[in-house]
């Protein structure tokens, strides 16, 4: 099936946003107003883009720790984003999350965690309730290939296949766990998802690089667990321009190598694609210049956010109302 | 009033909850056709089927994970983690994802899960069938630890705990599923963080919980016949901690023994002892006494578990070393 061009727009500017905003990211980052770890996903955003456009606000969506897109693509609202990763008091998380621990309930990002493998547990959870509860929200927890020799992992898809629950493994292949490649720390036949097959899930793997490639794939696995027949994955081949976190020389890469992939880009890839269909070059660039503006409000509205008060270090240890005996018998 | 044992205690609380509120499902290793390793999860798959009773693998890493996320959705999962010692095996699900996801994502997740687990040595099992990890969950902010040492609390606190918002540890001391007392027949809810005075005295505090409340009872009972007359406090909770109750009789009686069965190194006797230290230095007129298991594994021969594990002996000793002052 192929996307309408009005469709594939919209997928380009939310690319052009993901990389803008993780360029403004990183230039904070650098100039000290974001503080800690801060791990970009420049040269990945087809996956990002092309996952979220198929699921819908109700869907639950465990991204990993390089899926600041993720929580861009989610519907909220995208100030509330960036400011939590400057830490302040007005993000989604009111500071105490950060770039690694986002989450935004209402519109279905359950959040990331800092433990690879930890979140895919609960996205088990999550499926389970769609499944317990009869509706057809489905749930897509984002992995890497690093998560691949978490045991967690593996307990949770046997799990997952076993129980038959509407679940989308999402495993973002981007060739490296920090410093060491995925062949060099893994055991497989030939890619990576074959493992998914031994638990009975089926598996795709598509060019990460290609947002029509990922919509697709994407699509048929949504469909499958929306219908009941259970979870899948699905491998998205790409890499990451920059190293593991904001200023990581990585110089554990072959030289060459990120200036291939970066003619694999896939913005490049739509904006050609998107002139071939005959959209006017100005429009694009006119695309790419508001997400910039968007991104720059963002940083505005970050910049100029106080920080959480002291006070705030003991909110939120416990739920509240602590205590629900008093409900009805 | 009618008298059952521990683990039927726990049981009824189950079915009275699941029958009350459909959001209550119960998920383990043999919890359903088999109904629990030591019965405690007894009839409920028969009665509520697949859906709302789960046979696991062996997978707790899994197994609280799903808890997790289906508590994060409202619903209320009661996860049977079929010995204490195998919480090495969820450990990241309970500290990084259930005590954590309230606070970090500022309030917009709960994590309404309870974790239910066999602990305590006596049972000739050794080192993976053992062990009182109490004390590894109550450094962890976030993670609330139950821990009954009477049928009727443990129903009581079992209710409480699946009504909570919070995610709980709940601690089953295996040696006490057979021992029997009065559980009113109706739900009830006991207070979470509430201690409980067990016996009244006025020369010295035991703090006991679990299966050290018997023996600190059977001392007290002895001892009354020397004329000493000792007070018995079970905290029933460990986290959070009633500490007005426990600060008021060691004010009363200026004496402490805290008695507990894991290592006495870093258990949660050394907490409280550090507590009083801290804020209750002026009343104390001996040092606080805690009467532990020696650091060492338990080992498989009974002869030398017997010897590691605190007894009734070793409390009572203790009671008269603090005494003796």
């Amino acid at each position: 099936m192929s996307l309408s061009t009005e469709k594939l727009k919209k997928m380009y500017y939310d690319m052009n946003l993901i990389r803008r905003f993780e360029e403004k990211v990183e230039e904070h980052s650098m100039k000290g107003n974001i503080p800690g770890f801060i791990h970009l996903s420049i040269g990945q955003e087809a996956c990002q883009t092309g996952v979220m456009h198929v699921l819908k606000e109700t869907d639950y969506k465990f991204p990993d720790h390089r899926s600041h897109g993720i929580c861009l693509l989610s519907g909220g609202d995208k100030n509330r984003v960036m400011a939590e990763i400057f830490a302040k008091k007005t993000g989604i998380c009111e500071g105490k999350g950060g770039s690694m621990h986002i989450a935004d309930v209402e519109v279905g990002n359950m959040g990331n965690n800092a433990i690879e493998g930890s979140i895919v547990a609960s996205g088990l959870g999550t499926a389970y309730a769609s499944k317990y509860r009869g509706n057809d929200n489905v749930t897509a927890v984002f992995i890497g290939d690093g998560t691949c020799g978490r045991g967690e992992l593996h307990e949770s898809m046997n799990m997952a296949a076993s129980l038959k629950v509407p679940l989308i493994y999402v495993l973002v292949n981007n060739g490296y766990a920090i410093s060491t490649k995925a062949e060099q720390a893994h055991s497989y036949p030939e890619h990576l998802s074959d493992r998914a097959k031994g638990y009975e899930i089926p598996a795709e793997v598509v060019d990460g690089n290609d947002v029509e490639k990922v919509y697709s794939a994407m699509e048929k696995a949504v469909k499958r667990a929306r219908n009941g027949e259970g979870p899948s994955m699905i491998e998205l081949l790409t890499y990451r321009w920059q190293g593991h976190f904001s200023g990581d020389p990585a110089s554990y890469r072959p030289e060459g190598e990120v200036e291939k992939w970066k003619e694999k880009c896939p913005i490049k890839r739509l904006n050609e694609k998107l002139q071939s269909e005959g959209i006017d070059k100005e429009e694009l660039i006119k695309l790419e210049e508001d997400a910039l503006k968007e991104v720059e409000a963002m940083v505005e509205f970050s910049l100029e956010s106080p920080e959480p008060d002291f006070e705030d270090a003991m909110k939120y240890i416990y739920a509240e109302p602590y205590d629900n005996r008093e409900e009805a018998n | 009033m009618r008298k059952i044992k521990f683990s039927q205690a726990l049981n009824e609380a189950l079915h009275q909850e699941m029958e009350r509120d459909e959001d209550v499902f119960v998920l383990g290793q043999d919890v359903g056709r088999m109904g629990g390793d030591f019965g405690v999860t007894k009839g409920l798959w028969k009665k509520y089927g697949d859906r709302r009773v789960i046979d696991t693998p062996l997978s707790e890493a899994a197994m609280v994970g799903l808890s997790n996320g289906a508590a994060f959705t409202g619903l209320r999962p009661v996860v049977e983690i079929m010995f204490a010692d195998f919480i090495t095996e969820c450990f990241d699900q309970i500290v990084n994802n259930a005590a954590k996801a309230h606070y970090m994502f500022s309030g917009q997740l709960k994590a309404p899960m309870v974790l239910r687990t066999a602990n305590g040595g006596g049972f000739r099992a050794a080192y993976h069938h053992s062990q009182n990890p109490e004390a590894w969950l109550m450094n962890i902010p976030g993670i609330t630890v139950v821990a009954p040492s009477t049928p009727y609390e443990a129903k009581g606190l079992m209710i409480s705990s699946i009504r909570s918002d919070n995610p709980i540890v709940f601690f089953e001391h295996k040696m006490l599923y057979a021992t029997a007392g009065e559980v009113p027949e109706e739900p009830y809810a006991l207070e979470i963080g509430k201690a409980k005075i067990k016996r009244e005295g006025k020369d010295i505090t035991v703090i006991a919980s679990m299966k050290m409340t018997e023996y600190a009872l059977k001392a007290a009972e002895e001892l009354e016949k020397e004329g000493i007359s000792v007070e018995v406090i079970d905290p029933r909770t460990l986290v959070p901690f009633d500490k007005e109750t426990i600060y008021d009789s060691v004010a009363k009686t200026n004496r402490v023994v805290v008695a507990y069965e894991s290592p006495k190194t870093g258990g949660y006797g050394a907490e409280i002892a550090g507590m009083l230290n801290d804020e209750m230095f002026e009343f104390l007129k001996a040092p606080v006494k805690r009467v532990a298991s020696l650091d060492c594994p338990v080992a498989f021969s009974p002869k030398l578990e017997d010897h590691t594990l605190p007894n009734y002996n070793d409390v009572l000793s203790g009671i008269k070393e603090v005494l003796d002052y």
